[in-house]
């Protein structure tokens, strides 16, 4: 009975032991910081399509390194709302800026980040672009990425506004190149 | 004279849908003569035969998150996935009672019993990030048969040898597969350098120009 016992509080502590330590590992933790992100920016505009930029940083708080296994942008510029335009939207990171909308899986080791660099294209569906976007409207866009780490895969969304009074300071100060 | 040389033979990015021996012979059977040795990318023959996953696809078990976290951060069996993926390959206790044992020879100093005890696929297994796109979002694993592929390779164009490598820029060369007379060794030592280069050069077929010609001269 003693050795049952025994053996009872032996596989506790053991439990308690590895508990312990999975809870002093964490896990990774990103963040896509959208209120640090810069000013959208008018990277090319024609007489009917206008494309901005900003760049958006990212940071793995977590204790453990973690990989980016997906990163896209979803724009949410409903027809009801604005209907003027047709939205295409793609990120890339700045490290290695590539223009097929493609996220290659990123390893990033805790405690640091890097950035993404957002891109909208705004596409008119009759007339001139810079007069249809004097009536744009805020738009929404969510970045959406797929972590895995040390625990299970997930996936989450971090939010920015892509504002009517940026998109037209943008245009005012006119394109800047890519 | 002739002299050993390296030819790394670029190819388009090669998927399940294509079979190593054939890609070869696209891309590089201009270039291979009878005293070479043909080898291939240990990743690239994997991803031909299918042998990946998405860790979507995968359920990992409770002990597939737990053991994972006992391995470094580093290593691709550090995540559930990577870990449940080599469960899946070699047993889910084999690789625990591997892990264990593991454990306990390092505390007596011991490194790398883990991966001798919990089997080859242990070892081969490359997380996510670990290939080039579409694939780097994978979990791929080791190629089945390698000693088979060689053979085959070797039959198909009547070369020296042929054979299947892990090699990274970690001066770190490993052959998994070799046709019969080859000495695996000697063939890692060529390669140590890794003249397969990065994923993005997509060169996964190297050629040895010249090894029976050397070979023999330095045995004379």
């Amino acid at each position: 009975m003693n050795f049952l016992v025994l053996l009872l509080v032996l596989i506790i502590a053991a439990a308690v032991v590895i508990w312990l330590y999975v809870a002093r590992q964490g896990d990774a933790e990103f963040e896509f910081i959208v209120d640090q992100r810069t000013d959208f920016r008018l990277t090319e505009l024609t007489a009917g399509q206008a494309v901005f930029s900003c760049v958006v940083p990212f940071v793995n708080k977590g204790t453990q390194d973690g990989t980016i296994m997906d990163c896209y942008p979803r724009h949410l510029l409903p027809r009801e709302q604005f209907d003027a335009v047709k939205v295409e939207s793609r990120l890339a990171l700045e490290s290695r800026l590539r223009d097929d909308g493609y996220f290659e899986a990123l390893i990033v080791p805790k405690t640091t980040g890097g950035n993404v660099v957002l891109t909208v294209v705004l596409t008119v569906r009759q007339g001139d672009i810079r007069a249809t976007l004097a009536e744009m409207v805020d738009m929404s866009l969510d970045i959406v990425y797929q972590v895995v780490a040390r625990s299970r895969w997930y996936i989450h969304k971090q939010r920015l506004v892509m504002t009517a009074e940026e998109i037209t300071r943008a245009l005012s100060a006119g394109p800047t190149g890519a | 004279m002739a002299e050993l040389e390296l030819i790394p033979v670029r190819t388009r990015i090669l998927t399940p849908k294509d079979n190593i021996v054939d890609a070869i012979a696209e891309y590089a059977r201009d270039r291979i003569g009878p005293d070479d040795i043909v080898s291939v990318a240990e990743s690239v023959v994997a991803i031909t035969q299918n042998r990946m996953i998405r860790p979507e696809e995968l359920e990992p078990s409770f002990l597939a998150c737990l053991l994972c976290r006992f391995v470094p951060q580093k290593g691709s069996l550090s995540s559930a996935y990577g870990m449940q993926a080599a469960m899946n390959a070699e047993g889910k206790w084999r690789v625990a009672f591997a892990m264990v044992v593991g454990m306990l020879a390092k505390l007596v100093g011991k490194n790398g019993v883990f991966y001798e005890l919990a089997g080859e696929q242990a070892a081969l297994i490359d997380d996510v990030t670990g290939t080039m796109p579409p694939f780097d979002k994978h979990i791929v694993y080791g190629p089945a048969d390698p000693d088979g592929v060689a053979e085959a390779i070797k039959a198909r164009f009547g070369c020296y040898g042929a054979a299947v490598a892990d090699v990274n820029d970690l001066k770190r060369a490993a052959i998994l597969g070799i046709s019969k007379g080859l000495e695996p060794k000697q063939v890692a030592r060529i390669l140590i350098d890794n003249p397969f280069g990065n994923a993005s050069e997509r060169t996964p077929i190297v050629i040895i120009k010249n090894y029976a010609q050397v070979a023999a001269k330095e045995s004379a």
